[in-house]
């Protein structure tokens, strides 16, 4: 498909989708009009998708807590956390996948915002930065778990299985990395659909959409990060 | 979607989100109290998840059903989360 062509015909004025809503819903599957719905009285101008999105976070969030509070109740009532021959959790090396979740969020918002402005170059260059961001964080997670040029976690003695406190943290741990991958897999599609020109022209709800979850990923990144990592043993 | 672009603001946030997080580990390597050291971690955690969620997820621009909707299924796990830690601390306390 030639991009420059597909961009030609693709760019429509705002307007122009006014005459798609005739439609009516049945053919709304395709979504990408979502930004041109009428305001709505409660949720405004968000899109269907926005909407959704933001709900199956909400849910997603209450699976976090859930293991969150389950980690809390489990190490706030132990008389010994920390079993003989299990290491601690190094802080600096996360405080590092950290500030990488965080930058990845900016450039997010800044594919977003190129997005919105319809500069297409700098929305792919913002996306696959934001995409390496998030390979990079599952290569640190990886190489926190399994090591890389070192022992990993499991080599120094942190076994699933064998104690709480190894037990939440690769639960807690992977579930996130779970969703790191999916973002980065999520992302990945949105990257190639603007490869492909679907989002010429200001037509930002799929990206914005991507972002509200990967966002979301960096957000629960930052309560495991204070909670699992940070809080000290007794 | 009335297209909330500002960059500045993007920017600023950035910044917020990298001192606090450089003021957690700091906090941890202080040696300060465990008490007030979960307290000042909690704090920290709780400003950075909501200036993420208002800021690069345009919460804040979103209409106030939207935002409720979203804030009060939040605040139920959080509510949980404080009783479990007070009543935590309550029962450590020596009486």
């Amino acid at each position: 498909m030639s991009t420059s062509a597909v961009s030609e015909k693709e760019v429509a004025p705002k307007g122009g989708g006014a005459a798609h809503h005739g439609h009516g819903h049945g053919h709304d599957a395709h979504g990408d009009e979502n930004d041109l719905w009428p305001p709505d009285a409660q949720f405004g101008t968000a899109s269907l998708g926005k909407i959704g999105m933001w709900f199956f976070l909400c849910s997603d969030a209450l699976s976090f807590g859930g293991l969150l509070l389950g980690y809390g109740i489990l190490r706030g009532q132990s008389t010994q956390w920390i079993h003989p021959g299990e290491p601690e959790l190094g802080i600096n090396f996360t405080a590092g996948l950290t500030f990488l979740l965080i930058c990845s969020s900016v450039t997010m918002v800044l594919a977003h915002a190129a997005a919105v402005e319809n500069k297409r170059k700098e929305m792919l260059m913002f996306l696959g930065l934001t995409i390496l961001g998030g390979v990079l964080f599952l290569t640190g997670q990886f190489k926190e778990y399994f090591g890389i040029g070192g022992p990993g976690l499991i080599e120094e003695g942190l076994v699933f299985g064998h104690s709480a406190y190894a037990s939440t943290f690769y639960l807690i741990t992977s579930f996130h990395g779970c969703h790191v991958l999916t973002g980065v897999i999520y992302l990945t599609v949105i990257f190639i659909r603007a490869l492909l020109g679907q989002f010429e022209g200001g037509k930002h709800n799929h990206i914005e959409i991507v972002g509200l979850f990967w966002h979301f990923v960096d957000l629960v990144w930052i309560i495991v990060f204070t909670f699992v990592y940070l809080v000290p043993n007794s | 979607m009335a297209s909330h672009v500002n960059r500045k603001e993007y920017w600023t946030i950035f910044v917020v989100l990298f001192v606090l997080t450089v003021l957690e580990v700091g906090v941890v390597y202080m040696g300060i109290p465990k008490t007030p050291l979960f307290i000042a971690l909690s704090g920290l955690a709780l400003v950075k998840a909501t200036c993420v969620g208002l800021f690069f997820m345009h919460l804040k621009h979103e209409t106030s059903i939207l935002r409720r909707s979203i804030a009060i299924p939040m605040s139920i796990p959080a509510f949980y989360a404080f009783i479990l830690i007070a009543e935590g601390a309550w029962r450590r306390l020596p009486w």
